[in-house]
């Protein structure tokens, strides 16, 4: 697959040296506090108990990650994550995708209307819908599943929108050729436009899974068990119990820890990413 | 013909479940903080310290006694009512919760819970078994709609190694507590003078549990019938300035210490920042443990007392309790009969808990000769008549902490005229408790 | 184009009709339902009563509600410009190809994949009293540490650092996108009249990105609107609800307070406010860039 490389070229003239300089320095600030983070986390609880400026002295330890490994909850919400965050994006590529190439390269009765309905959707936030949603859940008893955590991102507008946009771009006599071949519209899509949109897939679902990942009111109040918690609520649960838990090195050493996966993926996803979300902006 | 297929499914499935492993599986929510890493598998409960090291070995050693039973113990952030109301919407709430006498109320009226009076009869616990305070707690409408498991209040937990400092020691070798409004400032400047340090460690910040209960007390002291009519506050009062006008001297005669979270406030003390932390009872657990450490600040040198009696008109401090109760759902009569061994288990248990300064809410506790020869005790064995709660018939009153912690902690921080913030608290929860 | 093949079918409605499914049950109905609902004096668990719009006229004349309103505006008033004009300090610092740049690009948008509870959990450890990182160097240096998450004032502005340190990547990264579509020859003409630097930013720079400039405010916009796990995290709104946003209030009203006819008022309101708030800005903006 072709991997358009963002360049930045070497003789902009925007960037100078004072400039860098004035980065450089708000990078610090972007780091100190995970610094600090990490620092806790190699602390044993009693030594912070005295005072966190112990961070500072040795000795530094691992017994809080031992500690992780030994009885924490965090892989089990982990998994929760990684397989709620997997399934909203794949919901959403395969709804997305489909409907862009619907809005954007055939007729139909209505495509107009349905399509300005659906950009209206874009401007829902999730607050106007989570009560009636939490209700209409209920009743269907899908609470503390993983299709419960899922279904709400499906129904994202934002994809479409972006789907239609890609397919729109893509040159028209690519599809009219085809169909000289008497190839079905499904084949067609499948065969022929979809792969030409794997960069836009790309785009869209870092930043679906990205979304989804961090999600935190839905999950707050539809994973209400504990196995089923995700990441980001079971790190909420431990962390408004402070004094009374673990101490503040385990829940440094949890937050380390949990942040680790995503960090890891971005690091090795590095340079898709940033072509990525230069590719949506682009337009 | 669907439903006849799916029940049959079901039966089968069950009937499966139960010939090849027999266990009954029950769902235990509660707060009390998570502390897995030190007694995830501790069963020997004896050796556990503090709320959350005795009741997750409990609940362990409950575990080992009944291998037929499995519960499944979800830790909410506390006190959990929010998750908790959003499960019973979603018709998925746990078998059993931890829950407030102030909170039982709420959920009670509304049809939410179940009576546990006649599973705690079939497992031979009589509700006379309990102490009236701790009984009245869950007893609603002639019934009992929880497992009473103890009582708490609002303490003085005293640093004597400062207090001795601050020369704020009897020849007794009890310290000099304040008996009015006026002696506690003047105590908390002659104890700032001599030590350097703040007179009290109260928390400030984050929290409206806290200014709650001590105005509530302070109310109390008064006689203010603050909920004559339990629909209704009343607190455009001169008892209720006077209250927070105390409150609001610590901190603007710089005798408190400021800005502290609850957490903050724990280890505040426990580090000797202070003289006096205004902490609760499950505190004393933890700190007697700590004064038992050589080369701590609390070294020998631990007390804890009752709120003083700092009004002329009775000595009372505001009490509340933890109970267990049983939301309503479907169960199975195994389920049913777990939950009851489990209630019967905690009840047996009941000293356990009490080793956390918690009043036991089973009687026969006290007269135990382990429970008496706790520390400390003989300092609070008083708040078990000078306890009062609110009137059982004021709903919400989890909401009503927080307007009144709100209000009353901008009055005391300086961020409103006291008199404004008692009038909005007012309003506020009149509003509340009349729109419900 | 008259191509017999785009020939309007129904059949071709059937690529969309699986998204539209999810769209109509998962979003329209419950849009309408809350409406349905904020109608209502209903609890979480059970019908209520038709009140009409008893539960607007409360909300609108709540102070709290009011509070949390202004708090979100100035919220979102301060925040925003930070988010846009930290981020296009960036994308024109790190506008360049070498291993330093790449180093800052990677970090600056590095926080973002991180989940809410993680920031305001590294966040709360820098701003708490006593044990936080700010705490020990004022200590350090000789002040007097600042209760930020405690007084008003610093609590949303704690809010707010936290916001813009998670949310920076994203207006940095579209910025340096748009930066890249700046034609060249713009530059070099710019430089063959000797232009100044901050003449070429105002005059070539910014003119061009300006399409940009306005996606990423009314992005923003939109997303700082919906505050709510950072400052329920943090400050639980405090003190005294000075850092309570409008979402934590439709929470707490109906999860707390479990009046859920009235917290579904709420967020109509705040759908509303959202929207014309991000189309006052598309026209305003809009209108200017033709001007």
């Amino acid at each position: 697959m072709r991997e358009p490389e963002v360049t930045y070229k070497p003789e902009s003239l925007t960037a100078s040296r004072p400039l860098l300089w004035g980065a450089a320095v708000l990078s610090l600030i972007m780091m100190a506090p995970v610094a600090w983070l990490v620092g806790l986390s190699i602390k044993s609880n009693q030594d912070l108990m005295m005072g966190t400026d112990s961070v500072f002295r040795f000795p530094y330890t691992l017994v809080n990650y031992l500690n992780i490994l030994h009885s924490s909850q965090v892989f089990g919400w982990l998994l929760n994550s990684v397989i709620v965050a997997t399934g909203h994006t794949l919901g959403v590529l395969v709804l997305s995708s489909l409907a862009g190439y619907g809005f954007a390269r055939l007729e139909f009765p209505f495509r107009r209307t349905v399509f300005v309905i659906v950009l209206f959707g874009l401007a829902v936030p999730e607050q106007a819908v989570i009560i009636a949603r939490h209700q209409m859940f209920s009743w269907l008893n899908l609470h503390n599943t993983y299709l419960g955590l899922m279904l709400p991102g499906f129904s994202s507008a934002f994809g479409v929108f972006l789907m239609t946009q890609f397919f729109r771009a893509i040159p028209k006599d690519i599809d009219e050729a085809a169909l000289l071949d008497n190839a079905s519209q499904f084949r067609i899509f499948w065969k022929i436009m979809l792969p030409l949109t794997l960069p836009a897939q790309a785009t869209l679902g870092i930043f679906t899974f990205l979304g989804a990942w961090n999600d935190y009111w839905w999950p707050l109040i539809s994973a209400t068990r504990k196995e089923m918690y995700t990441l980001t609520i079971g790190i909420a649960s431990s962390q408004t119990n402070f004094a009374q838990s673990e101490g503040l090195g385990f829940l440094a050493a949890q937050a380390v820890f949990a942040s680790l996966p995503a960090i890891i993926v971005y690091l090795i996803f590095q340079r898709h990413i940033v072509t990525a979300v230069s590719g949506g902006a682009v337009k | 013909m669907k439903r006849i297929l799916m029940t049959t499914v079901a039966a089968l499935a069950m009937g499966f479940a139960a010939s090849a492993h027999a266990q009954t599986k029950i769902e235990l929510q509660r707060f009390f903080g998570a502390c897995d890493a030190d007694y995830g598998k501790v069963t020997d409960v004896s050796s556990a310290v503090g709320e959350c090291g005795i009741i997750t070995s409990l609940i362990n050693k409950f575990r080992a006694d009944n291998p037929d039973i499995t519960v499944n113990v979800t830790t909410v952030e506390w006190p959990g009512y929010d998750q908790l109301n959003a499960q019973l919407a979603s018709g998925a709430a746990p078998d059993v919760v931890s829950m407030h006498y102030s909170a039982i109320s709420d959920y009670q009226s509304r049809g939410l819970l179940e009576p546990v009076d006649k599973l705690l009869g079939t497992q031979g616990v009589s509700p006379a078994s309990f102490t009236d305070a701790a009984r009245a707690g869950v007893m609603k409408e002639g019934q009992m709609y929880g497992l009473p498991f103890d009582n708490w209040t609002m303490l003085f937990h005293v640093n004597m190694n400062l207090m001795k400092k601050a020369g704020l020691v009897n020849a007794d070798g009890t310290p000099v507590l304040p008996t009015s409004a006026d002696e506690l400032i003047a105590q908390g400047k002659q104890f700032k003078e001599k030590t350097g340090k703040p007179y009290l460690i109260q928390i400030l910040a984050n929290e409206t549990a806290s200014y709650t209960r001590v105005l509530y007390t302070f109310l109390q002291q008064q006689k203010s019938d603050f909920f004559a009519n339990p629909k209704q506050i009343k607190l455009k009062t001169p008892e209720a300035k006077a209250a927070v006008e105390l409150m609001k001297r610590t901190v603007s005669e710089k005798i408190s210490t400021v800005g502290l979270d609850y957490a903050a406030s724990v280890s505040a003390f426990a580090n000797g920042d202070g003289g006096i932390a205004v902490n609760g009872t499950w505190l004393i657990g933890d700190y007697v443990a700590q004064s038992k450490k050589e080369g701590t600040a609390l070294a020998n040198g631990y007390s804890v007392y009752p709120i003083p009696q700092l009004f002329k008109a009775q000595d009372s401090t505001y009490a509340d309790g933890h109970s267990w109760v049983m939301p309503k759902k479907n169960r199975t009569p195994e389920q049913v009969q777990a939950i009851g061994k489990l209630f019967k288990f905690l009840a047996d248990n009941d000293f356990q808990w009490a080793r956390t300064g918690h009043l036991p809410a089973v009687k026969a506790v006290f007269d135990k000769p382990e429970f008496k020869a706790l520390p400390q005790r003989d300092n609070i064995a008083k708040i078990a008549q000078t306890g009062r709660s609110l009137p059982a018939e004021v709903q919400r009153q989890f909401a009503i902490q927080s307007i009144i912690g709100e209000e009353v902690g901008a009055a005391v921080n300086g961020d409103k005229p006291v008199d404004d913030a008692l009038a909005s608290a007012e309003s506020r929860i009149n509003e509340l408790l009349g729109d419900l | 184009m008259a191509e017999s093949y785009r020939r309007s079918q129904w059949s071709h409605g059937l690529f969309i009709l699986p998204y539209l499914c999810f769209f109509l049950v998962l979003l329209v109905f419950p849009l309408f339902w809350g409406m349905w609902l904020s109608l209502h004096k209903a609890d979480l668990f059970g019908p209520g009563r038709f009140v009409g719009l008893t539960n607007y006229t409360r909300v609108l004349a709540d102070p709290v509600f009011l509070q949390a309103l202004r708090n979100t505006i100035i919220f979102v008033a301060v925040s925003v410009p930070a988010l846009v004009v930290i981020g296009l300090f960036l994308a024109l610092a790190l506008n360049r190809t070498t291993r330093a740049t790449s180093f800052f690009r990677g970090l600056f948008f590095s926080s973002s994949v991180l989940s809410v509870t993680i920031v305001t959990l590294i966040w709360r450890f820098v701003f708490i009293p006593g044990d936080g990182l700010l705490a020990v160097l004022f200590k350090q240096v000789g002040l007097t540490p600042i209760s930020f998450l405690s007084t008003s004032g610093w609590s949303l502005f704690s809010v707010g650092a936290a916001t813009v340190w998670w949310c920076i990547g994203l207006p940095m990264m579209l910025f340096l996108a748009a930066l890249q579509q700046v034609p060249q020859d713009l530059y070099e003409a710019a430089a063959l009249d000797n232009a100044s630097g901050w003449r070429v930013l105002t005059r070539i720079t910014l003119p061009s990105i300006a399409r940009t400039i306005v996606l990423v405010t009314i992005i923003q916009i939109v997303l700082q609107f919906q505050l709510f796990g950072q400052a329920q995290l943090m400050t639980n709104g405090g003190p005294s609800g000075t850092s309570r946003p409008l979402v934590m209030y439709i929470y707490e009203v109906g999860f707390v307070r479990w009046d859920i006819g009235r917290g579904a008022a709420a967020s109509q309101i705040l759908f509303l406010i959202i929207l014309v708030a991000a189309m006052a800005q598309y026209i305003v903006s809009s209108r200017k860039t033709e001007a």
